[in-house]
C-alpha cells in the first residue's frame, strides 16, 4: 500500500464568525479573523491504494484531478466560503475546511481510498482531517 | 537502560527522466491510458529517507546522518540521478510511476537500513505530488 499526496490550490475569501454568537462575542473571539479577508490556500489530498501491477499506478492522477476538483475546487475557488452553498453551517476555520473537504471528496474517489485532507491557510497554519471519530 | 526512540529524516535529490509505458502493449494503447505522461519527460525528484531507533545514550543519534547520507547516496542517488528510469532493471516489467519508484527506493535501501530501521520513504515527483511507502503489503 502506498500513499500519495497531490496539492491544490485555491484563493478564497472568508470569515470566522458562528451564528451561535453575537457580532461583538465574535469580534472578542476570533479576533482580526472575524473580518471579511482571505487567503491562498493549498489543499493536500492523500489517498492510498496499491500498484496495479501492470500500470504501476495506485491511483489514476488524471482521475483524481478531476474529482477534487469537480468536488471541491470548483466550488470554493474565487468565492466567499461563507456563500458556498456546499459549506452552509460550517464555521470556516481551517479545521472546519478540513472536515467540509473531506465529506464532499470521500464520495466522490473510489470507497475508502480518502486517507486525509490537509488544509494549509498560511505558510504558518497548517489542518489535517483523516475522517471518522478518533 | 533502555534508551526512548525518535525518527530521523534526511532529505535526497535526483534529477531522473521517465515515461509511463508498459512494454506489452502498443503505442496507441500506452498513449490513450497515459496521455501525456507516455511522452519522454522528467523530474527534479526529492526524497525523504526517514529512520527510526532508539537514542544511542553515548552520540545522542538515532543514526549516523553521514551513514545515511553514504547509503542513500550510493543506493539510490548515484543510481537514479541523470538516469534514464525506464531503462533501470528495476523497472523492467514495472512502470516508473511515482508509487512504483517510492517502492523500488524502499527495495533498494531496506536490505542496507534494515526494515526495522527504515520506516518511510517519500518520493516527490514536484513540490505538488509526493508518495509514501512504508513497506509491506498492507
Amino acid at each position: 500500500m502506498v500513499e500519495l499526496t497531490r496539492v491544490y490550490h485555491v484563493s478564497a475569501g472568508h470569515r470566522l464568525a458562528s451564528p451561535a454568537l453575537s457580532e461583538a462575542a465574535n469580534a472578542a473571539l476570533y479576533g482580526p479573523c472575524a473580518r471579511p479577508h482571505g487567503h491562498n490556500y493549498y489543499v493536500e489530498v492523500t489517498v492510498a491504494g496499491r500498484p496495479d501491477p501492470v500500470t504501476g499506478m495506485a491511483v489514476d492522477l488524471a482521475a483524481l484531478d478531476a474529482a477534487v476538483e469537480g468536488a471541491v475546487i470548483s466550488r470554493v475557488d474565487h468565492r466567499t466560503l461563507e456563500a458556498v452553498p456546499e459549506l452552509a453551517g460550517v464555521i470556516t476555520t481551517g479545521e472546519g475546511l478540513a472536515r467540509a473537504f473531506w465529506r464532499l471528496l470521500a464520495p466522490a474517489v473510489p470507497a475508502g481510498a480518502l486517507r486525509r485532507v490537509g488544509v494549509v491557510e498560511t505558510a504558518k497554519n497548517r489542518f489535517e482531517y483523516e475522517g471518522g471519530a478518533r | 537502560m533502555s534508551a526512548e526512540r525518535a525518527r530521523s529524516t534526511r532529505r535526497f535529490a535526483f534529477a531522473a527522466g521517465h515515461r509511463y509505458w508498459v512494454e506489452a502493449w502498443p503505442a496507441a494503447e500506452n498513449e490513450r491510458v497515459f496521455g501525456r505522461l507516455a511522452v519522454p519527460h522528467g523530474h527534479n525528484y526529492a526524497l525523504d529517507v526517514t529512520v527510526e531507533g532508539p537514542i544511542d545514550p553515548r552520540t545522542g543519534m538515532v543514526i549516523d546522518l553521514s551513514e545515511l547520507k553514504r547509503l542513500v547516496e550510493e543506493a539510490v542517488v548515484a543510481r537514479f540521478d541523470h538516469a534514464d528510469l525506464n531503462a533501470d532493471p528495476l523497472f523492467r516489467g514495472r512502470v516508473p510511476t511515482t508509487e512504483n519508484v517510492a517502492v523500488a527506493v524502499w527495495e533498494l535501501l531496506a536490505p542496507k537500513l534494515g526494515a526495522e530501521r527504515l520506516v518511510q520513504v517519500r518520493v516527490f515527483e514536484d513540490p505538488t505530488l509526493w508518495v509514501d511507502y512504508r513497506g509491506g503489503a498492507s
